[in-house]
């Protein structure tokens, strides 16, 4: 097994996990999915610290991956009781809520198009009829309401 | 040089930006196929100024846990359900997991799986029990930003291909080689058969004040966390009767005319009783 190939592809793997994770936590909107986002970056530099610590043959890499797993878990915590304490005064995960927060000369951010609420979104999870069907119930079925 | 590699990994990105986009969510869903078609095609353009691994074997298991890793990544900040993002990414955890593994690291392969995806995951879907009001909200359809987001995502993984390829590819750097560690000396060390007890002595000698640290850094979010959910609660509570005493007042008005009104037609329409009643 080729070393320096291994250490390359790593690399890449690392790279694009950090990249994918920071295209979701710039583009969506969902305060919780932004953390997710964030920890799949923290994710992509564990991977390539793995490879770069088995290229040197040294511990140094896997260390410092321990120490981000345990910040992580930090991190999410804080965070997490962040967003319910946020979550508790707006009603809603939207971090755009807060745009109030934003600099003075940025211009508000209007949403151009609103998804559209049809009916055939809402998908309640329903259960499937199952067991044994009961026999007819025989006056129900020949019962004349106005006799 | 050859510089043609600079340009397949300039397509590649190009490409992995263009399915992003395509991919991320809109009020109004295309599925998500046309875009991953996009993505993949990327993939392959970066993947492709890649030097092989060695040996069809391993060839296969690594791009298998690549593949594992990326595409539910990408999945996750495409998937508009932050429910179906989460349980994306507890896939991606696992793909990486076993990357770190196939690196020879255990204990990493193992922590990632109880740790992330056991422990703070399962943080992040209670939360997400807890706060989703409704099961699709119109936030979770719309991004800021798509084309600019996903040009940066891809712009910052094409740029470190490059430089990774191109430091490798370099003859300078091929000719004065920084580090080239033998097997043996991997099999001493960092493979050793005894590999938790080579970490553990590590981290416990070595790495000792990081230790000590990390150990006041939980303490110190611990407490923090329920500073945070005390205080959340206190300064909730002479808002919150006003529009609690609202919110049920509204909602004793709503039910008891939801009763009012369907108490009788339930009742004419009880299959068992009204029937009887009437014979």
């Amino acid at each position: 097994m080729s070393e320096v190939a291994l250490l390359e592809n790593y690399l890449v793997v690392g790279a694009l996990l950090f990249g994918i994770g920071l295209f979701g936590f710039f583009s969506r909107r969902n305060m919780i999915v932004m953390f997710l986002c964030a920890e799949m970056m923290l994710q992509g530099v564990s991977v390539s610290l793995v490879a770069w610590g088995r290229w040197h043959n040294d511990w140094g890499g896997q260390m410092l991956v321990i120490f981000i797993l345990t910040v992580a878990a930090c991190e999410a915590a804080i965070a997490l009781a962040l967003v319910l304490a946020l979550y508790q005064r707006s009603g809603s995960l939207d971090v755009a809520f807060w745009q109030s927060l934003r600099e003075d000369n940025q211009p508000p951010h209007v949403d151009r198009e609103l998804p559209p609420t049809s009916g055939d979104d809402k998908h309640w999870p329903t259960l499937t009829p199952s067991g044994l069907e009961p026999p007819p119930n025989l006056e129900e079925v020949t019962h004349r309401s106005h006799v | 040089m050859d510089d043609g590699f600079a340009w397949i990994i300039f397509v590649g990105t190009v490409l992995l930006a263009a399915g992003l986009w395509l991919m991320a969510p809109r009020p109004r869903s295309r599925g998500p196929w046309s875009g991953l078609l996009v993505v993949a095609f990327g993939l392959g353009a970066l993947v492709s100024q890649l030097p092989a691994v060695g040996g069809a074997g391993p060839e296969f298991i690594f791009y298998l846990l690549a593949a594992a890793t990326v595409l539910p990544a990408v999945a996750t900040v495409t998937c508009a359900s932050p429910m179906y993002a989460a349980i994306w990414f507890a896939m991606t955890l696992l793909g990486s997991a076993g990357l770190f593994l196939y690196q020879g690291s255990q204990f990493l392969g193992v922590a990632t799986i109880i740790v992330y995806a056991g422990a703070i995951l399962v943080t992040f879907l209670f939360v997400l029990m807890l706060a989703q009001p409704s099961n699709n909200a119109s936030y979770d359809r719309l991004t800021w930003e798509a084309p600019l987001s996903a040009g940066a995502g891809a712009v910052m993984v094409g740029l470190l291909t490059l430089a990774i390829v191109s430091v490798f590819q370099n003859d300078v750097a091929a000719a004065h080689p920084v580090s080239e560690v033998t097997q043996a000396a991997l099999d001493k060390e960092l493979l050793n058969p005894e590999h938790m007890a080579r970490l553990g002595g590590q981290l416990f000698s070595r790495h000792l004040i990081a230790v000590e640290l990390a150990g006041t850094l939980l303490l110190v979010g611990l407490v923090g966390c329920v500073a945070i959910v005390t205080q959340m609660h206190k300064s909730r509570v002479p808002k919150a009767s006003g529009v609690g005493r609202a919110m049920t007042e509204v909602v004793t008005g709503g039910s008891m005319t939801h009763v009012g009104m369907s108490g009788p037609i339930s009742a004419g329409a009880g299959p068992g009783l009204g029937g009887k009643s009437h014979v």
